[in-house]
């Protein structure tokens, strides 16, 4: 896997310490560091934040040993803080900063274009777009920081993270390195102005060395009709479209390793011999703005160009890439068409699937605690009666915004942002705002984000009620370890950071319920939604579903007593299938009654307790 | 065995949980020993959750190729799900594609809550076989639960293509792979299924 | 038209005609209270259901009703269908106590349980925030901890579609208009009832003039009085009118005018003051206070009244015609009232004969 080569590739460069927050689709970088990390004698560690895995990286670096930190886009904006401060500082052994961007945002909040921050903070920012240049590029990096004395961007996308593929793997050295920051050169990012042009002296330096890299190179005919510029996965995609259509000897491909700073020279001969450029690349129109600006620097020199690209409309602006949008921009530059399959069997698939496929919505997994949960938010919220609305955070309970969690979040943004979010609302009362304030937040976005925005509620005087998720995992990404649940990257043993010891310490008033018990947790929240004053916390704890049951098969024996379902009767139309919709049940249209689909139930028994004709019966396993 | 296209190109769909993933990474890697260049790409993360998944597989015997199919040129379908097959069918499929299919649905949220209706699985196998040069058909899943886990499905498919020989693999490249990448107690139970795959299976 | 939870939302919830009886409660998970609230939790689509076909103010056809339960249509239009009236009132020191008024109620709930008549009954019961609430009672310590009235109604129905219900129990109700107009329509409904309807063998109904909305008239007292216990309640009779507060030991009294803002807008369409749907119905006398009246409607409740006379359970005597008269223009002019609101709502939730209409407009105060 892409993720895996990248950690390959820092292995075969010596790196000693690792650290990341859990992000997709950069989460197996550490995740398959941590099992090497034992015979290999590394440090790797999940770190709370981002910004906290950049610092742990630094010193690393600061003490003379290379480090590697990695995030996914988001993580990135948790650490610009540091970044933008590091590179003026330095780096002693070489710092890899890996960032995996999600285009289209297939498990993400928002799409964004890391790639901006190289720019913005003068760093070198490498993009591999095979899995051999994942490996390769990346122990390279090291290197190149090293010479440099700069953290190296490389900028990674899904479809090479997440691909595999054949890797030709080299030997892993055994570096001998003794920690050791050499306090005779300290590292300040201050004074600003000196280090700032120091800076972009070094820049210039990589600029050279990237020039000379083998991993930019072109392929095509000396004077093409079409020139195309890619980087990254529109590699992949430009060499098999132009393949397809036939057109090698009409489009010359220039692939670029390094999109900041630009090979200006290599770049510039390329230019010269084309008078139109498409532009294939992820999300922002990096590399095409970065490149017009260049020619505006030398137009004198060029002559007239046509750009293709994002700014045209050749490659739509948002969403990911594809190789289908690389061929029909080559297709509609090149006037040509792609003899794929005859339009007939196009339409007649296309008809079947409109005809027959139903969408398929993104839900929770059958057991999950957040059904349950959001069910008894979505019921004490309407016995309350005062609109009351959840405030949002990144996590599986995510999916509260859509119909698996009956559409409770009102709000998603950031990590921790829930509790922020809260902390402002909290303090509106006073504007006139009536309605009480909820935010939820995980186990894990808890230790992440959410702790400062708590401090802040207390200090300032903000009113709501907290809840805290907990389900023992970091979930959505792959069921990571944190601090709350006792074990390390690696395994070990860790000390537990209990949840109510700390909400308490804060000052907050604590309760712990479970969320399977539904009586239980709808009169917790409704007691909170009571009470005025302060910051209350509410623990639902309960275990993931898929933890859960990688463990142990499941809870509870449950079936629908096909005598006693109402089915679409007066009484209950269907509560369970219709409105509590765990995957885990199904409505039999023949029968007229629901049943328990034995593939998917995990036997939680939550709709034992919903079902108002007790027709739903759970034993024990 | 050569390729009858190359690169050819597999897709291996089906809905979040059901184990493409896992399938994928083990028919890779019996590719892989038999020397072939494979690349796959995938859609991981949310769509875990519930939502339709792909693995896009692709084999060739010199060069590494794009881990996304560009549109219709799937040349192989393994769906684990009937409608996924249609799904993946409309912007992947060609006269020539080959499909095998597991027949047991999973029903989405909109048709578990009664706002949408799932088809009739003879109707959407009919019309997947008009899309297709050949198809198999197994109920996949009703051998793991006679095993007494939904997840053996996907072992059970590999076994249904290893018999439908439309890819160099073999039961002996498919035990050497899980030995490699499942812990040992696993072994005997993942054979069985992905044996009783390869006998179930059937052509239409 | 949808007569099922979307039709009661629209027509009744949405238009604010909720008269709080409780019918609707319990009979699925849709329909909750909530600290003097109708909640609903979740949408249902079925096209008809029983909170739509057992609730007062949707689609409540007078005259059948009446047909179904008396054998004969609306024609009582000035109290209802009346075998005969008294004056009446407890003998047993402890069902005077805490009563209003005579203590009838409470006298004979307590009758009808000891003679097995009944083996439950539901009254309703008002905790320490005045929430009412319905219970079921079966001794007579239940019965005497739910006399007394604050005029602020509540849900009480829901206790008969919660139950529990033991195998053969029979029931007792005991209700204001609204909700004896409820139970009528329960009886009368053509939906399947799962509900324990036919358990219930008595209806004692009480006059009513209006009703206070629980949470703005609690709003209101909060604010008055802040956290002290509300005590008692009561009206001073005419012409005084006048509420009386007993509030952490003091005596206030606050001008009626003040809380009429707080009455229910569902009160305002009613037509019914002595619900005249009942078994038997039990309310104040002018100008006596230690007496009720009571209006004996149906065999059952005939049988119950000759029981607690003869028994001596309760005193009765004949109702003074002057009295009489002055009770049928307040039922009249209440009627009146509520069709001239009808003429202003959006949903008009009863019908009738247009002739009943016309004979009861053209009533005048003698």
């Amino acid at each position: 896997m892409g993720n895996e080569a990248i950690a390959r590739g820092a292995l075969e460069a010596g790196v000693k310490v690792c650290a990341a927050y859990p992000g997709n689709p950069s989460s197996e970088i550490i995740g398959s560091l941590s099992s090497a990390a034992d015979a290999l004698d590394l440090h790797v560690e999940w770190s709370v934040n981002e910004k906290v895995a950049m610092e742990v990286v630094a010193a690393a670096s600061f003490a003379g040993l290379r480090g590697l930190c990695s995030m996914k886009q988001n993580g990135l904006n948790v650490a610009a803080d540091f970044l933008l401060n590091l590179n003026l500082s330095g780096t002693q052994a070489g710092l890899v900063v890996v960032v995996a961007d999600d285009p289209g945002g297939i498990s993400s909040t928002n799409e964004e274009d890391s790639r901006i921050f190289a720019k913005i903070g003068d760093l070198p920012l490498l993009e591999p777009a095979t899995f051999q240049e994942a490996k390769d590029m990346t122990r390279w990096a090291f290197s190149l920081s090293e010479d440099l004395g700069l953290p190296v961007m490389i900028r990674s996308v899904t479809r090479v993270s997440h691909a595999r593929g054949n890797v030709r793997l080299d030997a892993l050295p055994r570096p001998a390195t003794k920690a050791r920051f050499d306090i005779s050169r300290p590292r300040l990012a201050f004074p600003p102005f000196p280090n700032h042009k120091a800076l972009h002296q070094k820049l210039e330096r990589a600029k050279s060395i990237i020039e000379r890299s083998p991993y930019n190179f072109y392929r095509g005919p000396e004077k093409p009709e079409l020139l195309l510029m890619t980087s990254g996965s529109g590699w992949m995609y430009s060499l098999e479209a132009v393949m397809n259509l036939g057109v090698q000897d009409r489009v010359g491909l220039l692939k670029l390793s390094a999109t900041w700073p630009l090979p200006d020279t290599l770049v510039l001969k390329h230019l010269k011999q084309a008078e139109a450029i498409l532009f294939v690349e992820e999300v922002d129109p990096f590399l095409e703005n970065n490149v017009k600006e260049l020619f505006a620097q030398h137009c004198m020199d060029l002559g007239l160009k046509r750009f293709y690209g994002k700014a045209s409309g050749t490659i739509p602006s948002a969403g990911e890439i594809s190789p289908e949008i690389v061929s029909s921009a080559l297709q509609s530059l090149l006037k040509v068409s792609d003899t794929k399959r005859p339009e007939q069997y196009a339409k007649r698939a296309r008809e079947a699937a409109a005809e027959l496929v139903p969408a398929r919505a993104l839900g929770f997994c059958a057991g999950c605690p957040h059904r349950a949960t959001y069910w008894a938010i979505k019921k004490a919220l309407t016995l309350d009666g005062r609109e009351g609305f959840v405030l949002g955070d990144i996590g599986c309970y995510g999916l509260g915004m859509g119909p698996s969690g009956f559409f409770q979040m009102k709000t998603i943004h950031a990590m921790g942002s829930g509790a922020g979010l809260a902390a402002g609302f909290g303090q509106l009362e006073r504007f006139g705002l009536s309605q009480p304030v909820l935010a939820v937040c995980g186990d894990s976005t808890f230790y992440h984000a959410a702790m400062p925005a708590l401090v802040n509620a207390r200090y300032n005087g903000s009113n709501f009620v907290l809840l805290l998720l907990d389900n023992s995992a970091t979930a959505m990404t792959g069921f990571q370890p944190h601090p709350g649940t006792g074990r390390t990257a690696t395994g070990k043993e860790a000390p537990v950071l209990d949840l109510k010891v700390i909400c308490e310490a804060l000052g907050a008033k604590v309760e712990v319920t479970d969320p399977f018990d539904l009586a239980a947790a709808t009169d917790a929240m409704l007691k909170f939604l009571q009470d005025k004053e302060g910051v209350k916390v509410l623990i639902l704890r309960r275990e993931c579903a898929l933890v859960r049951s990688k463990k142990q098969k499941k809870l509870y024996r449950v079936e629908v007593n096909q005598e006693r379902c109402l089915g679409e009767m007066c009484g209950c139309n269907r509560l369970c299938t219709r409105v509590f919709k765990c995957p885990g049940l199904y409505w039999d249209r023949a029968t007229g009654k629901a049943g328990i689909d034995e593939a998917i139930c995990t036997g939680c028994g939550v709709c034992a307790e919903i079902c108002p004709a007790s027709a739903i019966r759970k034993e024990v396993a | 065995m050569t390729l009858a296209k190359d690169p050819f190109n597999v897709i291996i769909g089906g809905v979040g949980g059901q184990g493409n993933v896992l399938a994928s990474q083990i028919l890779g890697q019996m590719l892989v020993t038999r020397g072939y260049v494979i690349t796959i790409g995938e859609t991981y993360g949310a769509s875990q959750r519930g939502g339709a998944v792909m693995s896009h597989l692709r084999l060739s015997e010199k060069d590494q190729f794009s881990p996304l199919i560009p549109e219709g040129r799937c040349d192989l379908l393994v769906s684990l799900e009937p409608v996924e097959a249609l799904r993946i069918l409309d912007p992947y499929g060609h006269p020539g594609v080959m499909t095998v299919i597991n027949t047991r649905p999973i029903f989405p949220m909109d048709v578990i809550s009664g706002n949408a209706t799932y088809p009739e699985i003879s109707k959407v196998i009919t019309k997947i076989q008009a899309l297709s040069k050949k198809t198999w058909t197994i109920n996949a899943t009703e051998i793991a639960l006679d095993m007494g886990d939904p997840i053996f499905s996907n072992m059970a498919m590999l076994g249904a293509l290893c018999a439908t020989k439309t890819l160099p693999i073999d039961r002996q490249g498919f035990e050497e792979t899980i030995r490699e990448l499942l812990p040992a107690h696993k072994l005997s139970e993942n054979l069985k299924a992905f044996d009783k795959g390869f006998e179930s299976v059937k052509e239409l | 038209m949808n007569r099922g939870l979307k039709g009661l939302e629209s027509k009744v919830l949405d238009q604010g005609q909720c008269a709080a009886c409780g019918a609707c409660l319990s009979l699925c998970p849709y329909l909750r209270s909530w600290k003097g609230r109708t909640v609903k939790l979740h949408d249902c689509d079925l096209s008809e259901g029983r909170c739509f076909s057992f609730c007062p103010r949707t689609e409540v056809d007078l005259d059948a009703l009446h047909r179904s339960l008396f054998g004969k249509g609306y024609e009582d239009i000035e109290t209802g269908p009346m075998r005969r009236v008294v004056m009446a009132r407890a003998l047993a020191q402890e069902f005077k106590k805490n009563a209003q008024n005579g203590g009838v109620v409470s006298a004979l709930i307590d009758l009808a349980l000891e003679d097995g008549v009944i083996q439950a009954a539901i009254l309703t019961e008002r905790d320490a925030e005045l929430l009412p609430q319905g219970r079921i009672v079966k001794s007579r310590e239940e019965v005497l901890s739910c006399s007394g009235s604050s005029y602020v109604t509540g849900y009480t129905l829901e206790a008969l579609n919660r139950g529990p219900w033991q195998d053969e129990e029979r029931i007792g109700v005991v209700g204001l208009p609204c909700q004896v107009l409820a139970l009528a329509r329960m009886k009368a409904s053509a939906l399947e009832k799962r509900t324990p309807i036919d358990r219930v063998d008595l209806v004692v109904g009480l006059f009513c003039t209006w009703a206070l909305d629980y949470r703005p008239f609690t709003g209101f007292l909060k604010e008055r009085f802040g956290d002290k216990p509300i005590q008692k309640l009561d009206i001073t009779p005419p012409p005084e009118r006048l509420l009386n507060v007993t509030v952490g030991n003091e005596f206030h009294q606050i001008p009626l005018d003040e809380i009429r803002a707080f009455i229910r807008p569902s009160c305002q369409v009613c037509l019914d003051m002595t619900s005249e749907l009942s078994d038997i119905s039990v309310g104040t006398v002018e100008g006596e206070e230690g007496w009720n009246t009571v209006i004996v409607r149906t065999a059952r409740g005939e049988d119950l009244l000759r029981r607690a006379e003869s028994k001596g359970v309760l005193e009765t005597r004949g109702y003074p015609d002057d009295k009489w008269a002055h009770l049928k223009e307040a039922s009249i002019l209440k009627k009146q009232r509520g069709l001239n609101a009808l003429n202003d709502v959006q949903e008009k939730y009863v019908t009738l004969p247009q002739r009943v209409i016309d004979a009861i407009m053209k009533e005048v105060a003698p």
